[in-house]
């Protein structure tokens, strides 16, 4: 009987530049194997289908269990983290495909700058750092640790705004994650403190406006986050405190 | 694909959270109020002498007092905008519906197509009905006939239907996306029974419209003068 194999297709593209290019592998089967195992498996012999040899096919990965986010890449049509992609349940051949709304560094590697810029542009983070002590912090409520804790499982993966239309060269536009974790750092007790600069980053050029409510990003999400649900309670603090502020409150 | 600097992209201008809310609470008021009292008033043709009741409601409506300035502010400045903007706004957008086809995805992408169908629906039938042919506010009794008259062309009629159906749909639609993007509804299941609420409001009011235009089809009963 024939080894059972492992047919994949990627788009490979050598530098920015340079115009993106199909190539084939076939790998054998391990069982338990996912995307990311068989991407070691071809640069351990990356020799396409033709039996052509090729350069090492470029990706990201990092944590291998799904909480770096590093590894998102588009899999059958699909955004999603190659490291949780079990080839078993795939349909092959399997394409891989960059992300397509960062910038492409080499092949399946892109980047995610954009994202980590409109992160800072919120303070996605709870200043504690100061000259001296400042004691411990206000506690959080049970409730408010319910609500939180699914905020908290973004991975930055970037998913998100891949599926998003609004997410283009045309726009500035933040994302449902960074809106998202607006929401996160604004229920945390100390984070509150610094709410008022974060909603306002959310009303600059780029923000909350931005979005048409298509809803993909909650439906693509590889954590589960309540991302349409984020978005209706930002829109609601944002306009709320830019009355206020209008207004001299 | 990201090529484009911050700075060209257009879309993110400055004060665009300003103008992207009154986008929506415009399409709310006074444009989806208006719209509302318009098939209202249609549906006077509803009735058992639709000739003289439309008639009525035409002249009442002409009657208002000032009623030129509640045309212009109420309608057709909040109208231009909510258009113009709302192409521009489209002109943003990337549709990816083909690709991913969740019912939200497809909700979107019908609201930029359904805008711009209303669009050219509504300046045709503003020039149409309201600055050619009879002068209406001088002739309100005319109206049913002018009506007739132009329903009985069967691709006019055709236009009227479609016009009707994407106007609906694109109010009752922007009626969900008002109360989500406002944080109006914010839980899962509040926004799940308002999705309800708008596709029973799309329903009325798709019926209420589409029953109107028939009656100006009936000329078995009421034939054209
Ligand atoms: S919100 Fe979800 S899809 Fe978006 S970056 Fe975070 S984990 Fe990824
Ligand atoms: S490698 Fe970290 S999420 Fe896949």
């Amino acid at each position: 009987m024939a080894e059972k194999t492992v047919q994949i297709r990627i788009k490979r593209q050598a530098s920015p530049q340079e115009g993106p290019r199909w190539e084939e592998f076939e790998i054998p089967y391990r069982p338990g194997m996912n995307v990311i195992v068989a991407l070691r498996d071809i640069a351990e012999r990356p020799v396409t289908v033709e039996g052509k040899s090729t350069s090492i096919v470029s990706y990201d990965a990092n944590c291998l269990e799904e909480i770096c986010g590093a590894c998102a890449m588009i899999i059958n049509g699909r955004p999603r983290q190659a490291c949780t992609a079990l080839i078993d349940k795939l349909e092959q051949p399997i394409t891989l495909e960059p992300l397509s709304k960062f910038p492409i560094v080499r092949d399946l590697q892109v980047n995610r700058q954009r994202l980590f810029e409109d992160l800072k542009k919120v303070k996605a983070w709870i200043p504690i750092d100061g000259t001296y002590d400042l004691g411990p912090g206000p506690r959080e409520s049970p409730e408010v640790q319910q609500e939180a804790y699914p905020l908290s499982n973004c991975i930055s993966c970037g998913n998100c705004l891949e599926v998003c239309p609004q997410y283009n060269d045309h726009t500035t536009f933040v994302g449902a994650a960074v809106i998202s974790q607006v929401r996160l750092f604004n229920l945390h007790p100390t984070g509150r403190m610094n709410e008022g600069e974060r909603l306002e980053a959310l009303a600059a050029p780029g923000g909350i406006q931005d979005c048409s409510y298509a809803q993909n990003c909650v439906k693509i999400c590889p954590k589960g986050i309540p991302l349409t649900e984020s978005i209706a309670a930002m829109g609601r603090a944002v306009i709320k405190h830019t009355v206020k502020k209008a207004l001299g409150k | 694909m990201a090529t484009a600097t911050a700075e060209t992209r257009a879309a993110s201008h400055s004060h665009s959270f300003f103008w992207r809310r009154l986008h929506s609470i415009t399409g709310v008021l006074p444009l989806g109020a208006f719209l509302i009292e318009h098939f209202a008033s249609n549906a006077a043709v509803l009735s058992r002498h639709p000739r003289q009741n439309y008639g009525e409601q035409v002249k009442f409506l002409n009657g208002l007092p000032f009623v030129l300035a509640l045309e212009i502010l109420c309608i057709y400045v909040p109208l231009a905008f909510h258009g113009l903007y709302g192409l521009w706004i489209t002109k943003q957008s990337e549709p990816n519906a083909l690709r991913f086809s969740w019912w939200g995805n497809w909700a979107y992408t019908w609201q930029r197509i359904s805008g711009i169908i209303v669009l050219a629906f509504i300046l045709w039938h503003t020039w149409t009905a309201r600055f050619s042919g009879v002068s209406l506010p001088d002739h309100p009794f005319q109206s049913f006939a002018k009506m007739q008259a132009m329903m009985a062309n069967n691709w006019i009629f055709a236009w009227f239907i479609i016009g009707i159906t994407t106007v609906c749909y694109h109010f009752a639609y922007g009626l969900f996306l008002f109360v989500a993007k406002w944080g109006i509804a914010i839980g899962n299941t509040a926004r799940r029974y308002w999705t309800y609420a708008c596709w029973i409001i799309f329903l009325v009011l798709a019926y209420a419209g589409l029953a109107s235009a028939l009656v100006f089809r009936n000329h078995w009963i009421y034939p054209i003068r």
